[in-house]
């Protein structure tokens, strides 16, 4: 077994590419944060209309981004969500999969948004209530962390009014001690796991004094829009969520499937401003739904579908994962060490699914290293894919 | 560890702390008046006494308004310091009958040489919106005690709340809108079960101030050393009278024997001067001398934490085994020293 495994940790040279390393992703998963979009411009288009609508008009906008596996729904929805994190007046949340029903997107939702930003939700809107009752001003979480630690305000003044506000704003009152509950470090635990439809023991309930327990698709539909209706008060403009392999509902019992549609319905019902859900769907079963289950689906607006990719967006995309790692000053709309030969077999190898083209272009990269290629031919691309 | 010595300059004398307030039960109907202890036990100069009882039983009231004083009506010498509080326990069950201008009058006529301020005790069982409003309220009230204090004697105000962020809030609130001396933890004796909690709400109240602190209600055998490792300054026990009227004998390092249990002893194992030289026979029919063995014994456990402390020995070691014995206790002071050096 002299033609074993040669493991070293020697850096394979891109400089002759001029590339500092292979700009490839090594894995097919899409990036958590990726900053290339491979720009279908239809779907760039749907998607910009729609979060720029409700951006600007505050009222609620849904869609659908169809597409085959790899052909890029992941990496689309995971794209928008990294553009509108920056902006610090919306809310973000992920949802990899619908799970078994509502309760679980809502779950995921809350979980992607996180512990620490659900307590700074809740120190803001304490901070709203200060700059009410008192004379004090806090700005943001921090400021107004630091004035309850530093006793410039009296918790006790703050908690019971924003408790009645929260109340009032969300109809929920659970839901509003819940929030106030994250910023009590002995309790702020179990607010969270109340909060994230985990379910917490009566007695630790009853020591945030809520009653009710958040453990079904109904009271996530409730939560959910309690939530957004908290953010809306803070003058947030709008909560995204963005629901990714939506086919996954087709694994459901029937029952199961037009469950977690009507919840879907009713979130989107009572919803009619500030929420914007986007789904990535395969289209096979949005067909499915589109025919099954009319309420839902025109409650949607729009759909947009991902396309395979055609050799314009395959050299763009190459070229722009490229540029990430030039290093010398190479003309314009270049795909060096590519030719147009290697790409082109590289498309109909792939058959336009982009997880797969990241994938071969990452390999062949290092192959073309490895082997001293001056460049990737066509012929050196079939070679290898042979093997 | 946050043990911590000081000394009070009050309007009676000096106090050197930690140190335990035997509570006095003078005024109330209910219970028998406590033995004396002041001039046969050194280490307890200081008693605890309840204003509003006092103030509320007309013929000692009115001795008092007629030119006895409080410590002769206590039988202990005049320099002995008496930490007047408001009387807020009784308020769990009683209206509210007095006001923070009203009570300070009372202490102040007590000749009181600490003054706790009015306080309307939250418990568990409340809703929490009614806990909220009593905090607020007792925040309220030390604030107005604040405004009405004029004179040499300490103030402590008194402070409630079931959660680290409120007592560090409401210290740090009253340090900056009132004057106070100190502070006073309140509402600790319903959950003196839950030593996590008790522990971290003493801790937010050790680290939110400087000034003096005293844990009102938890000053019995188990707690003690406890509260000393906690940077406790004072605090009081009446669990010695009522430890006596269950027959009940205190014993430090081992917590209370039921005297029931050892019927055929000769004699008990202290050697306080009460126990010394007395059989058990004597004793367990003499209610007041079992009341003032447990104040020995209290004493002795106050005692021995100073000797490990000056004689340079290791405290949590001497904690580590002093709590041995009981896993309830143990575990108490296994999170007390977590989270004690979590500070570090
Ligand atoms: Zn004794």
């Amino acid at each position: 077994m002299s033609d074993g495994f040669t493991i070293t940790d020697e850096q394979r040279d891109y400089s002759q590419y001029n590339l500092e390393a292979n700009p490839f992703p090594y894995s097919p998963v899409p990036a958590e944060n990726p900053e290339i979009f491979c720009g279908q411009q239809h779907v760039t288009t749907s998607i910009s209309s729609t979060v720029s609508s409700v951006l600007s008009t505050g009222k609620s906008k849904h869609l659908v981004i169809t597409g085959k596996y790899g052909n890029g729904k992941s990496h689309t929805l995971k794209y928008t969500r990294s553009l509108l994190r920056d902006r610090e007046d919306v809310v973000v949340g992920y949802v990899a999969q619908p799970g078994e029903g509502f309760l679980d997107i809502y779950h995921e939702f809350v979980y992607d948004i996180g512990f620490n930003r659900l307590q700074n939700v809740a120190y803001e809107y304490l901070a709203s209530i200060t700059r009410e009752v008192t004379d004090v001003n806090p700005t943001g979480p921090e400021a107004m962390r630091s004035l309850i630690d530093e006793g410039d305000v009296l918790l006790s003044e703050i908690v019971p009014e924003a408790i009645r506000q929260l109340s009032n704003i969300t109809k929920f009152a659970d839901f509003a001690r819940a929030i106030i509950h994250m910023v009590y470090e002995d309790t702020n635990l179990y607010a969270w796991q109340w909060l994230t439809a985990e379910g917490i023991r009566y007695e630790q309930r009853k020591e945030m004094e809520i009653h009710s327990a958040l453990d079904d698709d109904t009271m996530g539909v409730r939560a959910f829009t309690a939530l957004k209706n908290t953010l809306l008060a803070l003058g947030y403009t709008g909560v995204f969520v963005f629901v990714d392999e939506f086919e996954s509902i087709a694994r459901l019992s029937p029952k199961n499937e037009q469950g977690t549609l009507n919840s879907i319905r009713h979130l989107m019902d009572q919803n009619s401003s500030g929420l914007c859900m986007l789904f990535g769907c395969a289209p096979e079963v949005w067909q499915d739904v589109m025919s099954e289950y009319h309420a839902f689906s025109e409650r949607i607006g729009r759909e947009v579908a991902l396309r395979p990719l055609t050799s314009e967006h395959l050299y763009e995309l190459v070229n722009e994962y490229l540029d990430r790692e030039r290093t010398g000053n190479t003309s314009d709309d270049t795909v060096q060490p590519f030719t147009e030969g290697s790409l082109d077999h590289i498309l109909q190898r792939s058959q336009g699914n982009i997880r797969q083209v990241l994938s071969i272009c990452s390999r062949i990269l290092d192959s073309a290293v490895d082997e001293k290629q001056s460049h990737i031919t066509a012929d050196f691309t079939r070679e290898l894919l042979i093997l | 560890m946050l043990y911590r010595r000081r000394e009070l300059d009050l309007p009676h004398g000096e106090l050197q702390t930690p140190v335990l307030f035997p509570v006095r039960n003078i005024g109330k109907r209910s219970s028998d008046n406590t033995p004396s202890y002041v001039t046969t036990i050194p280490d307890f100069s200081a008693a605890m006494i309840n204003a509003r009882s006092i103030r509320n039983r007309k013929p000692m009231w009115n001795r008092l308004m007629n030119g006895v004083s409080l410590r002769e009506e206590l039988d202990v010498p005049e320099n002995t310091i008496v930490f007047a509080d408001s009387g807020g326990f009784d308020f769990v069950s009683e209206e509210l009958d007095t006001t923070p201008a009203d009570t300070l009058e009372t202490q102040h006529q007590l000749k009181a040489d600490i003054y706790g301020t009015v306080d309307i005790p939250i418990t568990r069982e409340n809703r929490t919106t009614v806990n909220q409003r009593r905090i607020n309220q007792n925040i309220q009230f030390a604030l107005e005690a604040s405004d009405h204090h004029d004179c040499d004697a300490h103030l402590l105000a008194s402070v409630h709340g079931y959660d680290p962020e409120t007592i560090r809030n409401n210290i740090r609130y009253l340090e900056k809108h009132g004057t106070f001396d100190g502070y006073a933890l309140g509402s600790l004796v319903p959950i003196r079960t839950d030593y996590k909690k008790v522990t971290k709400l003493v801790i937010a109240a050790r680290q939110a101030t400087d000034k003096h602190l005293h844990v009102y209600g938890l000053g019995g055998l188990v707690y003690q050393p406890l509260l000393l490792y906690l940077g406790v300054d004072s605090f009081d026990s009446s669990a010695f009278i009522r430890s006596a009227g269950n027959r009940n004998y205190l014993i430090p390092g081992f917590g209370g024997e039921e005297l029931q249990n050892i019927e055929d002893m000769d004699m008990l194992p202290c050697p306080c001067p009460v126990c010394g030289q007395r059989k058990l026979d004597d004793i367990r029919e003499d209610r007041n001398a079992l009341t003032q063995h447990n104040l020995w014994a209290l004493a002795t456990e106050l005692r021995r934490f100073r000797y490990i402390v000056e004689s340079g020995r290791d405290v949590e070691h001497y904690l580590d085994l002093r709590f041995q014995g009981n896993e309830v206790t143990q575990r108490a002071y296994k999170i007390a020293k977590q989270q004690v050096r979590g500070l570090a």
